[in-house]
């Protein structure tokens, strides 16, 4: 059979068409457009090679963006970890109706980022919201909280976490239920106490889970928080939440910078592709794999 | 035989009739109820041109709308008609993609363009050329509720005229309890540059230079002068003195909802939401009022701007629909159309003779908070302040003007400083922008 040769190419090519036109022909375009600048219509097009990403760079507003990525990042990304390790930890002890816990607990991760926003944008209200509510019972103070700095990004933090945080626990909970029950025994005999199993044991036991939701939670935190900040706070008080997916946009779909936009999306593809490659060439050797 | 015939005829009459049916697609941003009433006059419109029809297409916010254009054009699928923010307008001059409808004016005699009120005209006229035709237009009024300010001892029917009667009714509505919360604001507002834009021209002076854009391109901006400085001085004052209750920025549906629920005492917002507040208040048994824009002192005495939106023809379709579309822009401003138009929105009747009418029947009698807008609007100032200002950075430099009100709301700038922080900036986006047009 001469087919046999060709056909893992031929059964190939649908998905490779797909892919050519929605990701990769789109991506060189927007990689051509940063060098160029052009009118809204496209009509006008001039050659400016670097200059766009001269002007990025000298950009106080995108710098500042940045620096809003990088907290918002390392928060989300962090809080997420431990606290989902920590849930999870608490999800694994057999209690009554732990199941119905546990879906509970998985609801925000069924919710859009945009749903999440708003119903965190309702609570965070500070005429009618909850928590300002309970706040003013206990400390007697009301809180400005989507419309001051710092506030403004520490909700949008917090309504990250409280989104991104039920993935974590799925995969740590599913990590924990695999751990088998023999080293558990063995490190009780060998008197550990619960906090040293936790920590000491079983969360080195997890590091692949680790190493995976820490790559999967910074491209969600950089990516997915969009929905979360565009209801939110649309990136201000004065850009103290605009991170770099949300100036991207603002840029692309409110100025009509088309080619500013396109070098920021090809600066954010810098970024990620250096965090993955700095990731797993340094991460993966602390990383043990049963 | 006879009858065969005649089924012959019809037939082909029929048939010759649908095949000369002329399909436009209008693209809109309008949302919620104003959308049936849009349904509403292609409906109407269809009945008397049956040889048109009209294929409506919502396709989001102003924003979105004016990208899915971009998109549509270069590939080809342009619609005829498409509503477009006015701030997009020197964009839409400068794309090349459209029909400005003083070419199709010229053509057509039998409309004259002076059916329509000035003050709209003048928006979006350009260079002595009309590019658009007006379709929802409405300017900033300050609202105000009459319950609270009895309440606090004022007199319901005298609101706040000058930038200090502002201040100083602030302070007697600006109410808190025994732990320094604020139980009620004397003012809010959707922390939106337009607020300030309206206020500049209400103050009449300009915002960008070459007579606001509209007798040349502009290429600075101008709005740090003395009436820009005032402005920012007053709402300095109002947040150092906590009278004024902010939102997020431009969330205008915050600062209806701090209004209704009589949170603050006034508000400065949109014409086009006169009927809104007029239900909701009467609900929560307050009573609305409504007043001119206040101006810096009684000696001045410019006008607000027009806002909303316009309908833009597209170029590159047969002469057949493009003349359709003329007559479907026509039918939209007429008189029934904009007295429909006005009662079921708030935004102004584009005619003069849908305003005659209106008054004839004693809407205005009956309905002074509409009267109170359309007056502001009709007795306004007549230059290029009041004109408005025309800039293909307009969107960013609202978003700057915002950045520089929300540092001196912070206390990080005063307001000359935030005034001359923006202003610089605004230079720098319109230079920016003009560099592609001037190559």
């Amino acid at each position: 059979m001469k087919w046999g040769k060709y056909t893992p190419y031929l059964l190939l090519i649908p998905t490779f068409l797909i892919i050519i036109l929605f990701i990769y022909w789109p991506a060189i375009n927007s990689f051509l457009l940063s060098f160029y600048k052009t009118s809204l219509f496209g009509q006008k097009k001039i050659f400016v090679g670097l200059q766009n990403y001269l002007n990025l760079f000298h950009s106080e507003s995108f710098l500042e963006a940045f620096k809003v990525t990088l907290i918002y990042i390392c928060a989300t990304v962090v809080s997420v970890i431990f606290l989902g390790y920590l849930v999870a930890v608490l999800l694994d002890n057999k209690v009554v109706g732990v199941k119905i816990y546990r879906t509970l607990i998985f609801v925000p991760y069924a919710i859009s980022f945009t749903i999440g926003g708003a119903l965190w944008l309702f609570m965070l209200n500070p005429v009618a919201g909850h928590v300002n509510y309970f706040l003013s019972r206990i400390i007697g103070k009301n809180i400005n909280w989507v419309i001051e700095i710092p506030y403004a990004l520490i909700s949008v933090i917090i309504a990250g976490i409280w989104k991104m945080l039920p993935y974590s626990i799925i995969f740590y909970l599913a990590g924990l239920q695999s751990i088998s029950e023999e080293v558990i025994e063995s490190a009780i005999i060998d008197g550990s106490n619960a906090w040293q199993r936790i920590w000491k044991i079983k969360f080195p036991m997890l590091s692949p889970i680790t190493f995976y939701l820490v790559i999967m939670n910074i491209i969600d935190a950089m990516f997915e928080s969009f929905g979360i900040i565009d209801i939110m706070t649309r990136g201000g008080p004065f850009g103290s939440t605009t991170t770099l997916t949300y100036k991207l946009y603002q840029d692309a779909f409110f100025f009509y910078k088309t080619n500013l936009a396109a070098a920021e999306s090809v600066i954010l593809f810098l970024i990620m592709s250096l965090i993955t490659f700095l990731y797993f060439k340094f991460g993966e050797k602390t990383v043990s794999y049963q | 035989m006879k009858r065969f015939v005649l089924l012959f005829l019809s037939v082909l009459l029929l048939a010759g009739f649908t095949f000369s049916v002329t399909t436009i697609e209008f693209w809109h941003a309008m949302e919620s109820d104003k959308v049936p009433l849009i349904q509403n006059m292609i409906q109407d419109f269809e009945a008397l041109n049956p040889d048109i029809k009209v294929k409506l297409q919502y396709t989001g916010s102003y924003p979105e709308t004016l990208n899915k254009l971009v998109a549509a054009v270069q590939t080809g699928n342009a619609p005829h008609i498409v509503q477009i923010y006015e701030i997009g307008t020197r964009l839409m001059i400068d794309s090349g993609v459209i029909v400005p409808v003083q070419d199709l004016l010229d053509q057509d005699k039998s409309y004259d363009v002076a059916v329509l009120l000035e003050p709209i005209l003048n928006y979006y006229t350009v260079e002595g050329k009309l590019y658009s035709m007006p379709f929802n237009s409405s300017t900033c009024l300050l609202y105000y509720n009459k319950t609270l300010f009895e309440q606090a001892g004022l007199d319901p029917n005298r609101p706040p005229q000058t930038y200090e009667e502002v201040i100083e009714y602030c302070r007697i509505l600006t109410k808190k309890d025994a732990k320094g919360q604020t139980l009620q604001y004397g003012l809010t507002w959707p922390t939106h540059s337009w607020v300030i834009e309206q206020l500049m021209a209400a103050a009449d002076a300009p915002f960008v230079n070459n007579n606001n854009g509209r007798t040349g391109r502009a290429t600075e901006a101008v709005f740090n002068n003395e009436a820009g400085l005032k402005i920012f001085e007053l709402f300095d004052q109002l947040n150092k003195e906590g009278l004024i209750l902010n939102t997020a920025r431009e969330d205008w549906s915050a600062s209806d909802e701090n209004f209704i629920s009589g949170k603050a005492a006034m508000l400065f917002t949109s014409t086009s939401d006169v009927r809104i507040f007029e239900e909701a208040l009467t609900k929560n048994g307050y009573t609305l009022g409504t007043a001119f824009l206040p101006v810096p002192d009684a000696s001045v005495s410019g006008g607000p701007v027009i806002g909303g939106a316009s309908l833009w023809l597209i170029a590159g379709h047969p002469d057949s629909e493009t003349k359709a579309a003329w007559e479907f822009m026509k039918f939209v401003t007429q008189e029934e159309q904009q007295i429909l138009w006005h009662k079921g929105t708030g935004y102004f009747p584009t005619r003069k003779d849908a305003v005659k009418r209106l008054h004839y029947e004693r809407f205005y009698a009956e309905n002074p908070n509409y009267f109170t807008s359309l007056l502001q609007l009709l007795l306004a100032k007549k230059d290029y302040n009041t004109a408005g200002a025309i800039m293909g950075v307009f969107q960013q430099a609202r978003d700057t003007i915002e950045t520089a009100y929300e540092r001196m709301a912070a206390g990080k700038m005063t307001p000359a400083e935030a005034l001359a922080w923006a202003e610089k900036e605004v230079t720098k986006l319109i230079k920016e922008y003009n560099s592609i047009y001037q190559h």
